[in-house]
């Protein structure tokens, strides 16, 4: 059993600074190779706990965290953890599209230059398979030089996507990230999430319980920094083990 | 009177006194615009650029040494000030973002903007001419620097600070470290509006009299030699217009058509740029 387990975190608190306790006691495991996701209502600290995976949240003066977060048996929480490498380990996808305002091919090119790949032969082949990766290649493969943000919307998520994969980390963290696209793009960031767990696991933020329920094969179910309840996405629409559980997902608060 | 009319002639009573005030505006900037096109528009010939001057009474006389002395000063100041206006700027809007020191900074520097320009022009000449004895372009260069270096540091800073956040978090995220995430992805995304930062910063200081004054004085020869007095347009318009003939008062309102017309296609390059980059 542990050796399908991407993330390990053991007693994780964060404060945000001071005494502002955000996440209290959190243990959970994140398997290899499948979809969790992350529900709650606004302010639970879903959020909070994805950006704690390739802290994020070290942008920040006051942050601290306690407890410990094991990624392949080290603690990406630990004192001189190299956070450049670990954040090619684990991409992150946001809530509004980022593309960066340079052309398609760039765009997806600029975490591989960052690995000190320079070689265009090698950067061409990458970015291609990468594209394809995130099914969007046949829509731009005519127009890589084009700006970015001549894309639409979804588009521009899956070019995000894409070139989060191009550096083909484990693990993927997505905060939220059809909260703003359309219903057509959604479905296509769902099927290519779904497609996305034959190759690495994916932690996903979402306010949208249809969303979470149609795609993740775990379920964290957090409230006012604390995780309520942790179990496969099926038991946890079906038959949750609380009543707070049961409250939430059958839409009575939140 | 019913409640209506008093609110009509008062809407009456706002729209006359405001476009009164737009028109008596409007009615000074044509006048001092169309001055300048009609007087200087007649002492516009080819001698004016080609020659440099010559004594008074002979005629035939150009400034084209108050052009090229113009250029390398305005150049050379672009040269200093520019780099460290975007640096001073990078540095409020990215590392010291949020903190006391930025806002000090950013506070002291719009007080830079509106200090008058001749007391820069006394700064430099205590600290760059006094000691040496003897006016020099790189002065002159100096104090337009000095002014340009707050323009270009707010500009910069607040084109910096419209790029959304997310985009640093992006870049953070696929493991760039900050200077990368600055120079790679942040001033791609501001270049634009730096560049139009940079350019009216240009226009603001080609105008400038009084600094130069101090600084690089001026020289009736032609002169590429940034250690000894330079002549610049803005500085011969001032001894021109003062002086006794009416040859130099020609060539006086011709330097001031050209150095006009150069910061009017600064300005409208500038905002055809943003306009290009921000409305398409």
């Amino acid at each position: 059993m542990t050796d399908n387990i991407a993330l390990e975190i053991k007693g994780l608190n964060f404060y945000y600074s001071g005494d502002s306790l955000a996440l209290k006691n959190i243990n959970l495991t994140i398997y290899e190779k499948s979809v969790t996701a992350l529900i709650g209502p606004s302010g639970c600290g879903k959020t909070t706990l994805l950006r704690c995976f390739n802290r994020m949240h070290d942008l920040y003066p006051k942050h601290r965290y306690e407890g410990e977060i094991l990624l392949k048996g080290h603690d990406l929480l630990a004192n001189g953890m190299d956070l450049i490498g670990l954040r090619s380990r684990i991409g992150m996808v946001f809530q509004k599209p980022t593309p960066f305002p340079m052309s398609i091919f760039d765009n997806i090119a600029y975490g591989l230059k960052l690995k000190g790949i320079r070689k265009k032969s090698e950067l061409e082949q990458r970015v291609e398979s990468a594209l394809k990766h995130a099914a969007l290649w046949d829509e731009v493969k005519d127009k890589l030089a084009h700006s970015a943000y001549d894309l639409s919307g979804g588009q521009q998520q899956r070019l995000v996507i894409a070139r989060a994969l191009a550096v083909e980390p484990e693990i993927l963290l997505f905060d939220e990230p059809t909260s703003a696209l359309d219903p057509i793009s959604t479905t296509k960031i769902e099927e290519l999430v779904t497609l996305l767990k034959n190759d690495i696991t994916i932690i996903i933020v979402t306010h949208n319980m249809q969303q979470a329920a149609r795609i993740s094969d775990w379920t964290g179910f957090l409230m006012l920094g604390e995780l309520i309840e942790f179990d496969a996405t099926e038991k946890i629409f079906t038959s949750p083990s609380k009543k707070l559980t049961e409250d939430y997902v059958t839409g009575r608060f939140g | 009177m019913t409640h209506e009319t008093k609110r009509k002639i008062e809407g009456f009573v706002a729209l006359f006194l405001s476009t009164l005030a737009a028109f008596i505006g409007l009615f000074w900037l044509i006048f001092i615009l169309g001055d300048v096109l009609i007087n200087g528009i007649g002492a516009l010939h080819l001698n004016f650029f080609l020659n440099d001057p010559t004594p008074a009474g002979v005629a035939g006389g150009g400034l084209r040494n108050a052009f090229v002395g113009q250029l390398m000063i305005t150049a050379f100041a672009t040269l200093i000030g520019v780099p460290i206006g975007v640096l001073g700027g990078t540095f409020l809007a990215e590392y010291a973002r949020g903190k006391k020191l930025s806002q000090i900074i950013s506070i002291l520097s719009d007080i830079m903007v509106s200090v008058p320009s001749i007391i820069v022009g006394t700064f430099i000449y205590a600290l760059m001419i006094k000691p040496f004895g003897h006016f020099s372009g790189w002065a002159g260069a100096t104090a337009l620097a000095i002014i340009m270096i707050p323009v270009v540091l707010r500009t910069t800073e607040d084109m910096l600070s419209l790029v959304p956040w997310t985009l640093r978090e992006a870049a953070f995220a696929l493991g760039a470290p900050y200077y990368k995430v600055i120079i790679q992805v942040v001033y791609r995304g501001a270049a634009t509006g730096i560049f139009t930062g940079i350019l009216l910063s240009i226009a603001r200081v080609a105008g400038e009299t009084a600094p130069l004054l101090f600084t690089s004085f001026n020289n009736n020869f032609f002169s590429m030699n940034m250690n000894g007095p330079m002549p610049s347009l803005t500085v011969s318009i001032f001894q021109y217009a003062m002086g006794p003939y009416d040859d130099w008062h020609a060539q006086a309102w011709a330097a001031s058509l050209v150095i006009t017309l150069f910061i009017l296609l600064i300005t409208i390059g500038g905002r055809l740029i943003l306009k290009w980059r921000y409305k398409l």
